[in-house]
């Protein structure tokens, strides 16, 4: 009886043990590194992560991982990497339908917009998760000069919750509040400051309107006087401020059409960061 | 059972369990065999510079370092190779980690230096300071009144108080260089009230004050061109002209001289004190921040 109990405890204590110690042993063993790896990913370290994850790749074919590092790569911004990740990702692994909608998204991220549309026209195929990326084939025209599709194919795609927000920013796109250049110089010069007025600044064109009409009455004054010297004094005010005022109604005009479309392409950027790309999240660090 | 079997089997049992205790023993040994060439290893990195790759390193260290052995000293390694690199908030969340790790007063006061001296360097002076008087009042540390003001002292520099500066380094050594150079900085400084009251009584002395003498020249002639014209027009009883003139034109140039003078005092202390950091980045060999 007891050299078996002996021999069971030997086994036991030596032989099952012995398979953890030697991963213990070395911290550089291939199932280490890919506890490091993990433990990387899910502290946001992401580029340690795909590194450390392409390392033990080096030695063993696991799709997780191979996912894991395009997430990792999507991450940190590098969407070429991502996209190269994501591309590598066979047909029949568990994650092609997340790999393909991560591609997408990187390549979509990566501002490359024409790329992107013909891709997905090649690859289209019509499933629900597919069907998610529609959408974000249709947000990519919001970034591009190209003509916007019709607005009922636009809309197709989005649900009800979704569909005034998108409205919005079709509205938004085709008909931008934009300020006329030429309407504005011309404005200014026919009226000093109206040309301000009109592109929104308002206190600047009050005070473009009046520095030059003072200055205006005051040469008039002094020429008529025989004050010679002020009249071409405040003349060259008046030259002054009223070239300055045309070539500021000019520039403010500029900055108001850049600032409407800043704020649009941050407003539809937002919008999709909120919605994760139309993506779905992954929770690999319960 | 006889005897001698029963002696046999004692012995056996009492060799397996000794086996199994050496063998575990063994695996300790080895394992903290390992780490230790896994932080020499990450030290290596950090000293050829290579500073990612030092850092991952010191990260798997801590890892797989369960018994924490050393927490502290990894720590401290990240947060300095963080700071050569520049990333300053990670650096101080990594001498945090070292401040919670340390085992002893001498690495809680290092690791606690650590973090003003980022603080020093990315120039949140009320942070590294705030740290020193906290250290200054801990009676854990009484006998390191010396590095408090040493430290003290550089946060100043970087504050550009180098009057306060030189008090801090004096109380260091009397004869402290970094006490010389802070008198020497200060004493070369132009004061800015000076410029501005100068413009103030003159326009263009502010200016000539500090050394720009084409600037100053500029400002008093268009001072006195528009000067003229205001004071000619209430002579004239054109009252309308004279406000306008005056209020239009030379007191904009005006104030514009005092501006200027105001400006350029303050670049040229910016200089004097860029030039003396310059000197302590490159040629000082005490510790720096």
């Amino acid at each position: 009886m007891i050299p078996t109990i002996c021999l069971v405890f030997l086994f036991f204590s030596q032989a099952f043990p012995q398979k953890d110690s030697s991963d213990y042993f070395d911290i550089n063993s291939t199932s280490n590194i890919k506890k490091f790896a993990d433990y990387l990913f899910c502290a946001d370290d992401y580029l340690r992560a795909a590194l450390e994850y392409e390392k033990y790749l080096s030695s063993y074919y696991n799709d997780t991982v191979e996912f894991k590092i395009g997430l990792s790569y999507s991450r940190i911004g590098n969407y070429s990497k991502a996209i190269e990740w994501f591309n590598k990702i066979k047909n029949n692994s568990g994650f092609s339908n997340d790999a393909r909608n991560e591609y997408f998204k990187s390549l979509f991220q990566s501002g490359d917009y024409y790329n992107f549309r013909k891709y997905y026209s090649e690859n289209i195929v019509n499933n629900d998760k597919i069907r998610n990326l529609d959408k974000l084939f249709y947000f990519s025209y919001f970034f591009t000069d190209d003509e916007l599709p019709p607005r009922n194919d636009f809309l197709n795609p989005f649900n009800l919750k979704e569909e005034n927000k998108i409205n919005e920013f079709y509205q938004r796109k085709t008909n931008p509040p934009y300020k006329s250049v030429a309407a504005a110089v011309i404005m200014s010069s026919l009226i000093p400051g109206s040309g301000k007025i009109y592109t929104g600044q308002i206190g600047d064109g009050i005070i473009a309107a009046i520095a030059t009409g003072l200055c205006g009455y005051l040469a008039y004054d002094n020429f008529k006087a025989k004050h010679n010297f002020r009249g071409w004094v405040f003349s060259g005010l008046i030259a002054f401020f009223y070239a300055g005022n045309i070539y500021g109604s000019a520039a403010s005009a500029q900055i108001y059409n850049a600032g409407i479309q800043f704020n649009f392409q941050n407003d539809v950027k937002l919008y999709l960061n909120q919605q994760n790309y139309f993506t779905p999240e992954y929770d690999f660090c319960k | 059972m006889t005897f001698v079997n029963k002696i046999f089997f004692y012995f056996l049992f009492v060799s397996l369990i000794a086996l199994f205790f050496n063998s575990n023993s063994f695996s300790q040994n080895e394992f903290q065999k390992q780490l230790k060439i896994q932080f020499d290893f990450a030290k290596e990195l950090y000293n050829k510079e290579e500073y990612f790759d030092a850092i991952t390193e010191l990260k798997r260290l801590i890892f797989f370092d369960k018994e924490k052995e050393y927490s502290y000293s990894a720590n401290e390694l990240i947060g300095e190779t963080y700071k050569m690199g520049a990333k300053f908030s990670d650096a101080i969340q990594y001498f945090t980690l070292a401040v919670i790790h340390s085992t002893n007063n001498e690495e809680l006061f290092n690791s606690k230096i650590e973090i003003i001296r980022v603080n020093i360097l990315r120039r949140t002076i009320d942070r590294a300071l705030s740290l020193l008087d906290s250290l200054d009042s801990d009676k854990r540390f009484s006998n390191k009144k010396i590095d408090i003001s040493y430290w003290r002292g550089w946060a100043y520099i970087f504050e550009d108080k180098w009057n306060k500066a030189a008090q801090e380094f004096n109380k260091v050594d009397s004869d402290h260089e970094l006490k010389k150079l802070s008198e020497q900085v200060e004493n070369s400084k132009y004061s800015v009230a000076e410029a501005k009251i100068l413009s103030f009584i003159f326009p263009g002395a502010g200016q000539f004050y500090t050394g720009n003498y084409i600037s100053g020249i500029l400002s008093f002639g268009w001072n006195l061109l528009w000067g003229y014209i205001t004071i000619n027009s209430f002579i004239k009883d054109r009252i309308f002209d004279g406000i306008v003139v005056g209020e239009l034109l030379w007191l904009r140039f005006y104030r514009g001289n005092l501006q200027n003078a105001e400006k350029f005092a303050e670049e040229k202390n910016k200089e004097i004190s860029n030039k003396a950091l310059n000197f302590l980045q490159f040629e000082y060999n005490g510790p720096k921040p």
